[in-house]
């Protein structure tokens, strides 16, 4: 038995994600894996700690204490204090606002205009896609890091500046994407069968384009949230993002590493926030396109 | 019966006993290694020392161009300049042998050594001193500091060989402390004669090491001047080097710069970070400091006085008498900093202290507030005075200020929201912290400024320092402006006599303190930690620049 | 047919040309954009106390009192000889500082490159296998390596590997070891973000005609996943292999400054903090033209590897 023999009938957990939302997930409904629970109870989390951080906080996120600075972990702070004796844990939680706010509008901005160039690139025809694939060539040609700079030139360094710098220089990276994902699509065979039907261009682009580009730009955009929260954080390390005392996780990373000898929390608590917040938004992003393919 | 099982306290002493025996073994050890004379301190000749600068990587060699720290760190190992201070920072003589000043203090003739030669066989005289004095005095240098200290004297007279005349403007107090700074340091005429392009990427001076390549981003190779004698006068042997080279290495993150530290990569790093110190302090790693605070002005922070709130003296003795700093600098520096409270360096002979200006008493704060009309608040404890809050902006720049010394800044933030202040702090990178200085949309500000001798207190705080260069700068940060102390700074600056000299900058410090135009906080921070098998390197005493005429390495 | 050929190659050649120009006009004016005084900038920046005359001496000099538009056609003048002007902080001629970087930061993005492939590769095919396990530990590490930020892996392996075990420096040294640490830092979340994407190609392609036409030729089917599935998945990642430069060539801005390697990444954040004009549009164009070169040379692959783009192309 060859191993495609023994994935189709292995469990649907085991069959690749396609095979088991086609044909078993109708079939046998059972409960979401147990990573999926965990995502979505740290996504649950971080969405309390938006909303309502006091509740999860122990002490007040700013409050100054010399006397207790640089105590390790323990039962009374839970992630240990840092330089000025403040509470990291209550500040990894008054963090998570403006962390994850950088990450979404990072990526909605890069997104939009990813979808925006991309999409008129793969389907406005020839002397569109290849205007566009010049403009998108140009924005591509400035590395990320680049775009930033430029744009923290102009407008100054700070939280807002590195949202938008963010999310233009992951755009070119989302047109190009799209716009291979669309033109792959468009010319498969069902989208060539639907032709060959007489189907109208709006009709195959609305039935067989774009739900078929949706999966993987959905895929895109969840993994792009933690990689802008990620990027973020890279430009705080540079000194050109959100500046200590922001309690935002890049700047206090980067606020914490000058500590590593003497208080290796300062940088471990915040690394994992960002690490696990882009791995929670992974996980719930996979689960729901997956649905969103059994739907279909 | 055993002495042991009849008293307990007897096991305990006797396990301590082992413990504290090997720790003795390792003090007297590290004794005898650091033991000048000692068996295992013959110095060793050869080898290429490895030095890693924190700093920022010099646009140009040459320090008379421009004029900063980091071209100080270099040029010290490559240029001699015309005198140096000892230990007691009395000037003593380098490459001058003596000198002599007339009865109107408006000329010195200055004795040259005969024996010096550039290390491109240029002779050192006094034509070539002639020479670096116009050089630095020339626009097209772009020379900035070293600018500014030659400022007084009108030219340079070479009567013979070893005798170079200077004619000043007006009597110069602080001549011999300028001349012995880095920034005027003594090169080559020849070398300077190559242009501006050349002599940056390596300037010929007559100093125990050569430049031999610069390799941008990376390091500058230097080579030991196997030609080289004397030294300042407090060298304490003649020669040349022991060091074969030096790998003088940009390593601009300081975590980084740590850990190739502690993985032996390099031998020496600047900069080190306050809970590095403590480790090394700990007997951590084997590694050595040298504390070495920067002479000049402390680091402080400068009161605004020019405009509203802090015109007002009753304001800024409350936001002085606010703010709680010692816990804060005990904590965030490891106790590797102390508490100041002096405008001047502590280094400084002159530097005028008085603590109880600088008393925390948060009742006292409120009262003078009250007093001065601060006296509604509103509901976020913010005081208000018809209708404006009692904002103070505070830019801080993040290339300047360590992260220890930006987390300082947020205790006083957070001790003087108490009276009522608002402390807005704005960390800025370098332009924008200039540009909101210039501006004056500030209210706080911090910045360090290096300088031989007392007279840094005539740029810190005349009143002329407040008119902008053409660069927008003005050093006067304070914006204090008062008759009596310039009158005070510009005496002190042309007096001769020693004795008034020290009077009128104890008084001028008074004026400084007592106004309540500065906080003081400690000295600029200058810590350098090596291994321990380098030996003999030490930082000058002139700006605290390290040098390693004399290191050697003992593996 | 040949004509059609010279015809694309000319327009391919345009369109790298003209991206260059956009990107040399659009770093000019953005630089020029930016409040500030270039002069200031060369004297050693805002904190320099020079006088007038010298501010005056070397607008002068350097062709800044002439107006924007004279300085632009004086840039691209310039350009069309190859000379990428004076720098204004290292006053040396920005080519040669810039051929004494590019070499660094070309090896390393480089060396990351094909390591992320080769990461990339390895993971998928593991993730894709059949095994729960394999396949749930397999996706972890992609995810996770996805997830972790430059400067904070670089943090944790000179932590684990240099001050740790001490089994390789922490900082460059000039020789290969010095080199393993920045090229994992810049390999590990870049290998991770290709492996997820080739992956859900992988998996598709298992899906399609050809593999069960194949499977039915008796081919076995981990010898369908590397010879058939994995040229289907290995397409969108080397589409995206310019890209990838251009994120390598970022990451080295973090890497470079953290391992004090030399190369572009630190040149340009130091020119962009002083405002160096000539030096950031030389780097810039050099990168653009990295770039541009790149992604010449992964549309070609592409082409060799989907039939489908070489008859569309056709």
């Amino acid at each position: 038995m060859s191993d495609l023999e023994l994935r189709a009938g292995a469990s649907p957990a085991d069959a690749p994600r396609s095979a088991r939302t086609r044909e078993d997930r109708p079939r046998r409904r059972r409960m979401p894996r147990p990573s999926v629970v965990l995502a979505a109870a740290f996504v649950g989390f971080l969405l309390l700690a938006v909303v309502w951080p006091g509740l999860l906080q122990t002490a007040p996120p700013d409050a100054i204490s010399p006397a207790e600075a640089f105590q390790p972990p323990s039962a009374s702070h839970w992630f240990g204090t840092d330089e000025s004796g403040r509470d990291v844990y209550s500040r990894v939680v008054a963090g998570t606002a403006p962390s994850l706010l950088i990450g979404v509008l990072a990526t909605a901005i890069g997104l939009a205009l990813g979808l925006l160039l991309g999409g008129i690139a793969a389907l406005g025809g020839r002397v569109l896609d290849f205007v566009i694939g010049r403009v998108n060539e140009v924005l591509f040609a400035f590395p990320g890091i680049l775009l930033a700079l430029l744009v923290i030139v102009l407008w100054g360094p700070g939280p807002v500046t590195a949202t938008v710098a963010v999310g233009l220089s992951t755009a070119p990276g989302y047109a190009r994407i799209i716009r291979g994902q669309l033109l792959a699509i468009r010319g498969s065979g069902y989208v060539e069968a639907a032709r060959v039907l007489g189907h109208g261009r709006a009709r195959i682009l609305a039935a067989h384009i774009l739900p078929n580009a949706l999966v993987p730009i959905a895929a895109l955009a969840t993994l792009g949230i933690g990689q802008a929260v990620v990027w973020a954080s890279s430009l705080s390390f540079l000194g050109l993002g959100a500046q200590p005392p922001a309690a935002e996780w890049g700047a206090m990373l980067s606020a914490g590493r000058t500590y590593l000898g003497t208080a290796w929390w300062l940088t471990v608590f915040p690394g994992l926030m960002i690490v696990a917040t882009t791995l929670a938004t992974t996980v719930l992003g996979r689960a729901l396109t997956a649905r969103d393919g059994a739907r279909r | 019966m055993p002495a042991t099982s009849r008293r307990p306290g007897a096991r305990a002493a006797a396990r301590l006993a082992l413990p504290l025996a090997v720790v003795a073994a390792l003090a007297l050890a590290g004794c005898t290694a650091a033991e000048p004379g000692a068996a295992p301190s013959t110095p060793k000749p050869g080898g290429t020392l490895v030095y890693a600068t924190g700093d920022a990587e010099p646009d140009c060699l040459d320090p008379h161009v421009g004029g900063n720290y980091p071209q100080a760190l270099l040029a010290g190992q490559v240029l001699e300049s015309l005198v140096s201070l000892d230990d007691d920072r009395q000037v003593i003589p380098w490459l001058a042998e003596s000198w002599t000043t007339s009865d109107d203090g408006l000329s010195w003739d200055f004795t040259l050594r005969d024996d010096v030669e550039f290390t491109d066989g240029t002779a050192f005289d006094a034509a070539a001193v002639k020479a670096n004095i116009e050089h630095l005095q020339d626009p097209a240098t772009q020379s900035s500091t070293g600018y500014l200290a030659v400022g007084k004297i009108a030219s340079v007279e070479v009567v013979d060989d070893t005798t170079a005349r200077f004619h000043l403007t007006a009597p110069d107090s602080a001549l011999l402390e300028s001349l012995a700074q880095p920034w005027t340091a003594m090169e080559s005429p020849a070398g300077i004669a190559r242009g501006m392009d050349e002599n940056c990427q390596a300037p010929i001076g007559s100093g125990p090491f050569v430049v031999d390549a610069w390799v941008p981003q990376d390091h500058v190779s230097l080579v030991r001047n196997d030609g080289y004698h004397g030294g300042p006068a407090d060298r304490g042997r003649d020669g040349a080097a022991y060091l074969e080279a030096i790998e003088w290495r940009f390593l601009p993150d300081a975590a980084s710069r740590y850990a190739a530290l502690q993985a032996g990569q390099v031998d020496v790093i600047d900069n080190a970070q306050p809970d590095a110190l403590r480790q090394a302090r700990e007997g951590a790693d084997g590694l050595v400091e040298i504390d070495a605070p920067r002479p000049g002005a402390s680091n402080r922070i400068e009161l605004n006085s020019g405009q509203a709130p802090f015109d007002d003296e009753r304001v800024r003795e409350a936001f002085i008498r606010a703010v709680q700093l010692d816990d804060g600098i005990e904590s965030l520096f490891f106790g590797t900093a102390e508490r100041s409270h002096s405008v001047l360096s502590s280094v400084e002979p002159l530097a005028y202290a008085d603590a109880s200006l600088f008393e925390p008493d948060l009742d006292a704060a409120n009262a003078l507030l009250d007093e001065a009309g601060w006296s509604a608040k509103d509901a976020d404890g913010i005081r208000t005075k018809d209708g404006a809050r009692l904002v103070l902006r505070f830019p801080v720049s993040t290339n300047q200020s360590i992260p220890a010394e930006q987390s300082l800044f947020e205790q006083i933030q957070a001790t003087a929201k108490e009276a009522g202040f608002e402390v807005q702090l704005e960390p800025l990178d370098l332009s924008s912290w200039y540009g909101a200085l210039f501006t004056h949309e500030y209210e706080l500000v911090s910045a360090p400024y290096t300088k031989i001798g007392p007279d840094v207190l005539r740029i810190l705080y005349h009143s002329d320092s407040i008119v902008p260069a053409p660069s927008g700068y003005f050093a006067n940060l304070a914006q204090l402006s008062n008759p009596e102390l310039d009158a005070l700074l510009t005496e002190a600056a042309s007096a001769s006599d020693p004795a008034e000299r020290a009077a009128d900058y104890e008084a001028a410090q008074r004026i400084i303190l007592e106004g309540y135009y500065a906080l003081p906080l400690y000295d600029q921070q200058n810590h350098y930690l090596h291994r321990d098998a380098v030996q003999g390197a030490r930082a000058l005493p002139t700006v605290s620049t390290p040098w390693f005429a004399d290191a050697w390495l003992a593996d | 047919m040949r004509a059609r050929r010279i015809r694309a190659i000319a327009l391919r050649l345009g369109g790298a040309l003209f991206v260059l120009w956009a990107v040399a006009t659009l770093t000019f004016f953005a630089i020029h954009l930016v409040p500030g005084d270039p002069a200031q900038a060369i004297l050693g920046g805002p904190g320099s106390q020079a006088p007038q005359e010298t501010l005056d001496r070397v607008r002068a000099e350097y062709g800044l009192d002439q107006p924007l538009v004279v300085q632009y056609a004086a840039m691209l003048g310039r350009l069309l000889t190859g000379d990428l002007g004076t720098s204004y902080s290292l006053k040396a001629p920005v080519a040669e500082l810039i051929g004494g970087q590019l070499l660094g930061t070309l090896t390393l993005a480089l060396a990351a490159l094909a390591l992320a492939w080769v990461l990339a590769i390895g993971l998928a095919l593991w993730s894709s296998a059949p095994g729960r396990v394999a396949r749930g530990v397999a996706g972890a590490i992609e995810l996770t390596a996805a997830a972790l930020p430059h400067f904070w892996l670089a943090t944790v392996l000179i932590a684990v590997f240099a001050t740790g075990l001490g089994w390789l420096p922490p900082v460059a040294n000039g020789s290969a070891s010095g080199l393993v640490l920045p090229v994992v830092t810049l390999a590990v979340p870049l290998a991770g973000f290709l492996a997820q994407l080739m992956r859900e190609h992988l998996l598709d392609a298992l899906e399609r005609p050809f593999t069960v036409s194949a499977l039915a030729r008796g081919e076995t089917a981990s010898g369908i996943r590397l010879r058939h599935a994995l040229r289907h998945a290995a397409l969108p990642a080397v589409q995206l292999s310019g890209w990838a430069i251009g994120y390598l060539i970022s990451g080295a801005v973090v890497v470079e400054t953290i391992f004090a390697r030399p190369g572009l990444g630190r040149t340009l954040l130091r020119a962009t903090e002083l405002r160096d004009v000539p030096l950031v549009t030389g780097v810039v164009l050099v990168v653009a033209l990295v770039y541009v070169l790149m992604t010449v040379l992964t549309d070609l692959v592409a082409t060799l590897a989907d039939p489908r783009i070489r008859t569309a192309a056709a």
